[in-house]
């Protein structure tokens, strides 16, 4: 397993490298496609959070990211020059008090009624922001303009070109994703995961399973919404397609075939994701088909993912238990 | 001595069932008390009401002189009382390590601590070593709880409990299902690793009663039938009726 390590981070060096670089080696089309990636790979690591690493499994994760986005959207339009570090923070408060709300009355329900009762939470939101016409525009949706980055030093960066935003976007990812991965490897992250593993034996250990669950969903939430808020940030407009069920389904499939199991799995999904929309979707307007094939292929046939494809399955007993 | 748990006059009862009706017993501290009866006497169920994980519907409880009645399962664990399950409910994907550490982390109140990295929290790591020792898991620590065989899921099973260094142990029949070749080393290990602490077990094989136990309450259709010495509960024609009764 040490062995491994040098490779890790010469890998990781590698990306951030071409990272760093991309900008000035690419066309501004491919670097749209990497910063809506990179979006993504946060929310999909979100969700995965959650799912992967929490065991819970939400079909509305799309409610924090679009809420996230909606109230990037409005800070954005009614508030001119407000700081886009002030906003992307009050967005992200904003997804973890949706999540503290949404949270207290679903997570203690299991499996499919948890997942079915954090959809209609999102379908509920979905219907306020379609109908809700004088402030959100319903589906037809508004545009917003980036307010610039105001640096204590340097002062205002302007946000007008994409070159900015691709770095800017690239920093908050980062750093989200880092923590995010951080937060895994604290004692509340393990209390997390072992809830995952067994719900009977944790209270009787003295964890309080409801609240390790709020607290997961919650921050999940926040990150989520985070994510919804560089959506808009870098896409300067909102619409309903930022809450609606196909966008929940969307993260559901990055996590899925990039592979939950691993950290890195929903990353190495919303890349493939975005890439492979972006070339079936110039052959073809029917590409949502062949990504529900190439999903099925992947469950079937690829159990823990594309990532599985690079490193070999974590828990493979040496004596069987049958079944998984 | 002082008593460490006192359960009054508790009833509980499943949509009319009654399960439990009126039991009343007292634990004094460092008392081993073995819990017998036939099938469906309600001994696992006084379990779950004296761990909180059922309410019950009459009585109280005390625990360290403090009542407990109606308390969360995990405040009463918090107080000091910890059990184990007849069925093996460990963490299956996780290290015999990490099923140690699981309680530890607990057991030092880091439950919910974000700002510091797992690994490099010495304190839990040192306490981890020192239980994965002292429980005698030190060989198979690095093997995921669910290779393991089922007499090591066992011992894994009843050092959880331990390691939270409980004032109170509560075994739901540790031996259950291990096989007879095993099961007197691993009297022998509970014995050892719970010498001097305060012991109630649920234990239908009467050679591991008699020899972790030195009282024992005999329970019949959700009553206390008597509760005596091991000599007294030998004696009794009550426990012989019972017992004989049911076949």
């Amino acid at each position: 397993m040490n062995r491994t390590v040098p490779y890790w981070i010469a890998g990781a060096a590698l990306i951030l490298g071409f990272l760093l670089l991309a900008p000035h080696l690419l066309p501004e089309m491919k670097i749209h496609l990497i910063i809506e990636i990179m979006i993504f790979s946060l929310w999909a690591v979100s969700f995965n959070l959650l799912f992967g690493h929490g065991g819970l499994l939400a079909f509305g994760f799309g409610a924090p990211f679009g809420v996230g986005a909606y109230a990037a959207a409005l800070l954005f339009q009614h508030f001119a020059g407000i700081s886009l570090v002030l906003t992307l923070s009050l967005v992200a408060l904003l997804g973890f008090v949706t999540g503290v709300i949404i949270g207290s009355l679903s997570v203690r329900l299991k499996g499919a009624y948890f997942a079915l009762i954090t959809f209609g939470f999102q379908m509920f939101l979905y219907a306020i922001a379609l109908k809700w016409y004088s402030v959100t525009k319903g589906d037809d949706g508004f545009g917003v303009t980036r307010p610039a980055l105001s640096l204590p030093l340097a002062g205002n960066l302007s946000m007008a070109n994409v070159v900015p935003v691709y770095y800017f976007t690239l920093a908050i990812v980062v750093l989200a994703i880092l923590a995010t991965y951080l937060f895994q490897k604290t004692p509340l992250g393990n209390s997390i995961a072992l809830v995952r593993e067994n719900d009977v034996r944790p209270p009787f250990l003295g964890y309080n399973v409801y609240l390790t669950r709020l607290t997961v969903f919650s921050v999940a939430c926040f990150l989520a919404a985070l994510a919804g808020g560089l959506f808009v940030f870098f896409n300067e407009f909102v619409s309903t397609a930022v809450i609606d069920m196909n966008i929940s389904m969307i993260v559901l499939l990055m996590a899925i075939i990039g592979g939950s199991e691993y950290f890195l799995g929903p990353i190495l999904g919303a890349a493939f994701y975005v890439l492979v929309q972006n070339w079936l979707s110039s052959l073809t307007n029917r590409w949502f088909l062949v990504m529900g094939a190439i999903f099925i292929v992947v469950v079937l046939y690829l159990e823990g993912g594309l990532i599985s494809l690079f490193i070999p399955k974590k828990d493979q007993p040496g004596v069987s238990m049958g079944g998984k | 001595m002082a008593s460490v748990l006192m359960l009054e006059n508790i009833w509980k009862d499943f949509s009319g069932l009654e399960i439990l009706r009126g039991i009343s017993l007292e634990i004094k501290e460092g008392e081993r008390h073995a819990i017998i009866g036939p099938n469906g006497a309600g001994k696992t169920t006084l379990f779950h009401v004296i761990t909180g994980f059922y309410k019950p519907s009459k009585g109280k409880i005390f625990f360290l002189d403090r009542e407990v009645t109606g308390l969360s399962t995990y405040r009463i664990a918090r107080l000091g009382l910890s059990r184990s399950f007849q069925i093996t409910s460990i963490f299956p994907k996780m290290t015999v390590h990490e099923n140690i550490r699981n309680a530890i982390v607990s057991k030092l109140g880091r439950r919910f601590d974000w700002t510091s990295l797992l690994s490099r929290s010495k304190d839990i790591q040192e306490e981890t070593n020192r239980l994965t020792e002292l429980l005698r898991l030190e060989g198979v620590k690095d093997m995921l709880a669910m290779t393991l065989s089922y007499g090591w899921q066992r011992r894994l099973e009843v050092a959880l409990t331990l390691a939270l260094d409980p004032k109170l142990i509560l075994l739901d029949e540790p031996t259950a299902g291990v096989d007879v070749k095993e099961t007197r080393g691993f009297v022998q290990f509970i014995k050892e690793v719970t010498v001097g602490k305060t012991l109630i077990m649920i234990e239908h094989d009467m050679d591991v009663v008699f020899n972790l136990a030195d009282r024992i309450t005999v329970l019949n259709q959700g009553q206390v039938l008597t509760t005596g010495s091991l000599d007294e509960i030998r004696r009794s024609e009550e426990v012989q009726r019972a017992y004989a009764g049911r076949k």
